[in-house]
């Protein structure tokens, strides 16, 4: 259970962070009021959509057909973020900076014009909070604590939201990369256990093979920057 | 809609790599090496999330 509360809650931190500099950059063009309102009818929507994901997995009957479902989204899900993170890891991708997402936002012409700054930020907290939202519907549904896994989305919130509030521009200092590295390494543990044991493979270790993956997937990430590192410099070069 | 489905699937690469891999895993659970399978499908992965970084 653990495992699933810091893994949302550091999904979620990241996923936070940037949705609050999207909220950041509207509300400074159409209030406050404007802009949380948009982020609230996005919650709404994410509140909504986890109801109805957590519906349609839990009337899957069979353990191993639910099991491999939420297993392949989870694989999906964090092979992306494990690749991503070792490519701006490495240097072949520039590392998410908030700062520049945030000047980027306000040069947008559209952010002065009420009805599309409001978009603007409804869809920001949205796609942000989709990826929270496949989270917490996945690790929650296949383990029982879909709630406790959505507290964990909502006290991530409630950080990012302080944080905000208190230093009212964008936080760059969160350090996205390295949170996403070792998400998307748990992430693929549990994806990759749970794919295999729903086709029948028994892991020699059990639960511990869990633990096991996260070691193996974080230290073969690291061994890939490493390794891509220096050809990334090459190429700048 | 696009923003979902992305965010569900990911896109053609990540696809291709979970793909790839987790059929690589379950033809090896059919072979008498199905022991294998639980090295494989992490080592599949890997090597494709370093594909992917490469993309």
């Amino acid at each position: 259970m653990i495992g699933i509360l810091l893994a949302t809650f550091s999904a979620a931190v990241v996923e936070w962070v940037e949705a609050y500099t999207i909220i950041l950059a509207v509300a400074l063009s159409i209030g406050w009021g404007r802009a949380l309102g948009a982020a609230g009818a996005a919650l709404g929507a994410l509140a909504v959509l986890t109801g109805l994901g957590s519906f349609a997995l839990t009337r899957i009957h069979d353990l191993a057909i639910l099991q491999l479902v939420v297993g392949v989204f989870l694989t999906l899900f964090g092979v992306r973020w494990l690749g991503k993170a070792v490519a701006r890891g490495a240097g072949l991708k520039k590392l998410h900076d908030e700062d520049a997402e945030f000047a980027e936002l306000r040069a947008r012409r559209d952010i002065n014009e009420a009805k599309a700054a409001w978009f603007i930020a409804f869809n920001g907290m949205l796609l942000e909070g989709l990826e929270v939202w496949l989270i917490v519907v996945a690790l929650g549904v296949q383990t029982h604590h879909t709630l406790i896994a959505a507290a964990a989305a909502i006290a991530a919130l409630a950080a990012v939201a302080a944080a905000g509030v208190l230093i009212r521009k964008p936080l760059s200092q969160v350090p996205e990369n390295t949170i996403k590295f070792v998400v998307g390494s748990g992430i693929l543990s549990f994806g990759t256990f749970w794919v295999l044991e729903s086709l029948g493979y028994a892991w020699p270790l059990g639960d511990f093979t869990l633990l096991a993956l996260f070691v193996f997937y974080g230290l073969g990430g690291l061994a890939l920057v490493r390794l891509y590192a220096p050809k990334a410099k090459a190429k700048v070069a | 809609m696009n923003g979902f489905i992305k965010t569900l699937f990911g896109d053609k690469n990540t696809l291709l790599v979970a793909g790839l891999s987790i059929l690589i895993a379950a033809g090896l659970l059919r072979t008498p090496a199905h022991e294998l399978a639980g090295l494989a499908l992490p080592l599949c992965l890997l090597a494709g999330a370093g594909y992917l970084a490469r993309r």
